[in-house]
Order: structure tokens, then C-alpha cells, then sequence
């Protein structure tokens, strides 16, 4: 039985440089380290280029960018391991959850 | 019974488990794909469908924005596009294996994406693909992220076998409801399906069966619980043995294939009450 998350909550704001973090798939550092899995590397949907085209070595083939930023916890181990800087975390202020009542966690405000 | 089963199950085949029915398997049923939007088959595009229509980034927006209409209708449309899962424990895997044709073991997208693992060879391929798409796969293994190698049955299940002592959970994927187009194998947090069942309910459904413990053949070793990709199966410190809490257990099976003495039993989900319809 899986419970919703709660309405309302906020989420990290996860920017990547992508003229800094150009080789993702090669360098593949953060994409390992990240215990909730956070970063997603994905290529780059083009009409011209087929897939054997899309060689991960070459710029900008694939990028990098933050597919479940519900689960970034704000560890930074991503940041401390990236060799080029290319991450940036914001993770806004976390309001206190208040003790659930029956009712109001659906948009009863 | 699942809404699955009541829609495509037939009471002769294998108690009426939808995806032991053989008619789920016939080659037109690749054409017979659910109409509509989202999903216009492989005519239109040959990445239509799994890319289409509203994702998870939009889902986390709208819980962002404290809008419960649109969480309740992105999720709706994920659960509705035919385009679900559901995870089978490893005896019915065989049976899944048994009754589909041609199958190929190919390269998992889902650890690509979050890990940048590239397989690019039969040796190191961690999903499998089956029914007629898969052609398709052999026709255009250039599209197709690293192409496929096909297996006769005995080899699947021995593949899958493998996978399972391994600790990966088997999970059926439909391509249009009901067609099953791949068979995943899966872990947290690396795969897709997996990880938006845990984390949102939405995608797959739970196995028809759940893990009970025999406390009397339990002795506490403890290896099952690393075996648990679900947050279900734990190791009781209060009596020194495994405790399953069945709410939250997917049946997947990976805790009865590992355990080395046979203490943990697969019971039929409706003979279990109270979760008898907790398939989420």
C-alpha cells in the first residue's frame, strides 16, 4: 500500500550547466554516487541523428538532468564528486508537516 | 483476482491470471492496441507511446503546486494508456516464458538512463523483450539502443533463473494493454517501474500472490532482507526472525527463492482478506 506524497511540499530546484557538464554518460560520476538515483542521463531526441550516430563521447549528445528531484535529499555528494561544477542544488526551506487529520491532506485547505 | 484478470483472464487457463490466458499472446494482438491518445502504435512513430503524454516531472509539479485535480489526473492517465506492469514471481515466470515467442534478451533502458551502465553485448544485456515487437528490435538494431539476442525457451528461463539469484524482480510490461511486449528485471532505485510503484502507486500492479513467514523453519539468518527491493520484509529484532508486513509486500517472490530453508511460503493474495484487493 503506497501513500501519496504530501500536496503542497516543495521539492529541491536541481540546475545543471550543461555548457560546463558536457560528457555525462562518459563521466557518469554523480549519476553513480547519488543513493536515491536522483540524475538521469538521457539522449538528446533528434530527428537527423540515428542512435549508432549518437556516440556518448561527443558534446551534447547526452545530457544530464534531474529526473526525480522529489528524492533529492541535499546530501551534495553529487556536487562534491562532479570534476567540472556543473550542479547546483537549491533546497527550499521545509515547512514542518503537521500531524495528519483525516481529510486534510486532500486539498481541503 | 486483479482488473486485468477480469478483463482479459479466461477461468481455463491457469486460474484465470490474465497473462497465463494464451490468447494474450496470439501475434494480432500487437494491432490491437489500445486507441487514443498516447498511444497510436508503432505506425506513427517508432517512439510513440512510451514518451508520450504527461510524466513524472509533471506529477511532481502539481504536488507542488497543492493541485490535487491534476495529481489525480496525471496519474489516472498513467494507470489508463495500457501501458501498466505487473510483477510475477518467478514459477509463473516460467509459465510467462513457456507460452511467448520469439523472446530476446536486450539492453536495460532504465539503468542506462540512471546509471549510465551501457550494455552492449548478449553477456552483459539485464532485460528481456518478447512477442512480435521484438522484431522489430532485429530489424532496426541501430534504433533500438544495442540491439537483441534472441533465446530459445530453456535458455530464457535459465537467463531468468539467474536473474533471480541475483536479486532482480521479475515484472511483466504491457505495450498496450494486454499486450506484453518485455519482461523487466528490475531493482530500487535504478528502474522505472519498479521505483514508480514505490514511490507513487502508479504503473504496476502487485503479484497474485503474497510472502507469508513459517516462524518455526525461520532462524533468523537474515538473507531475505537483503533481498526485499520493497520495504515489505524486515529483520524482527524483538524475536530474531523475518517479519513481512503483507500491505506493502508486491509478491514478487525474491524473498522464497533466496531463503535456504524453505520458511517463507507464497500464499494466494485472495485467500489473504484484508489485501486480498490491495494491488497498488
Amino acid at each position: 500500500m503506497t501513500y501519496p506524497l504530501p500536496m503542497g511540499r516543495q521539492f529541491p530546484k536541481i540546475s545543471i550547466d550543461l555548457e560546463k557538464c558536457t560528457v555525462p554518460f562518459l563521466c557518469k560520476k554523480c549519476l553513480q554516487v547519488c543513493p536515491e538515483a536522483v540524475l538521469h542521463v538521457t539522449r538528446v531526441m533528434s530527428k537527423e541523428k540515428r542512435l549508432e550516430e549518437m556516440d556518448p563521447r561527443v558534446d551534447g549528445n547526452y545530457v544530464l538532468y534531474a529526473a526525480r528531484r522529489d528524492k533529492c535529499t541535499g546530501c551534495n555528494l553529487c556536487i562534491d564528486v562532479c570534476p567540472v561544477d556543473a550542479i547546483k542544488i537549491e533546497v527550499p526551506e521545509q515547512v514542518r508537516v503537521k500531524p495528519r487529520v483525516a481529510g486534510e491532506q486532500w486539498g481541503q485547505q | 483476482m486483479c482488473w486485468m484478470c477480469d478483463q482479459f483472464g479466461d477461468p481455463e487457463y491457469g486460474n484465470g491470471v490474465w497473462y497465463l490466458n494464451p490468447r494474450n499472446y496470439a501475434r494480432n494482438m500487437y494491432k490491437l492496441r489500445a486507441p487514443g491518445e498516447g498511444f497510436k502504435g508503432a505506425e506513427a512513430g517508432l517512439e510513440t507511446g512510451a514518451r508520450s503524454g504527461p510524466g513524472i516531472g509533471d506529477l511532481l509539479n502539481a504536488v507542488e503546486k497543492n493541485d490535487y485535480a491534476e495529481y489525480h489526473r496525471i496519474t489516472g492517465f498513467m494507470q489508463g494508456r495500457g501501458q501498466g506492469s505487473q510483477i510475477v514471481p518467478l514459477e509463473h515466470a516460467d509459465r510467462v516464458l513457456e507460452l511467448s515467442s520469439p523472446i530476446g534478451l536486450i539492453a536495460c533502458i532504465c539503468r542506462k538512463g540512471a546509471r549510465a551502465i551501457d550494455e552492449r553485448n548478449e553477456l552483459e544485456y539485464t532485460c528481456m523483450g518478447m512477442g512480435v515487437g521484438m522484431l522489430k528490435w532485429e530489424r532496426w538494431p541501430e534504433r533500438y539502443k544495442g540491439g537483441v539476442s534472441f533465446v530459445n525457451i530453456d535458455e530464457a528461463i535459465e537467463w531468468n533463473h539467474e536473474m533471480d539469484r541475483r536479486g532482480f524482480v521479475h515484472i511483466l510490461m504491457l505495450f498496450g494493454a494486454p499486450f506484453i511486449g518485455g519482461f523487466c528485471q528490475c531493482d530500487y532505485p535504478d528502474c522505472g517501474a519498479l521505483r514508480n510503484a514505490v514511490d507513487f502507486g502508479i504503473g504496476s500492479l502487485k503479484s497474485h500472490y503474497v510472502a507469508v513467514v513459517d516462524y518455526d523453519k525461520c532462524n533468523g539468518c537474515g538473507i531475505c532482507a537483503q533481498r526485499c527491493q520493497w520495504g515489505a520484509l524486515k529483520f524482527e529484532v524483538t524475536n530474531e526472525k523475518a517479519n513481512i508486513d503483507l500491505f506493502k509486500c508486491y509478491g514478487c517472490g525474491l524473498c522464497q527463492t533466496g531463503c535456504p530453508r524453505g520458511a517463507i511460503e507464497m500464499k494466494w493474495r485472495a485467500d489473504v482478506p484484508a489485501v486480498a484487493e490491495v494491488w497498488t
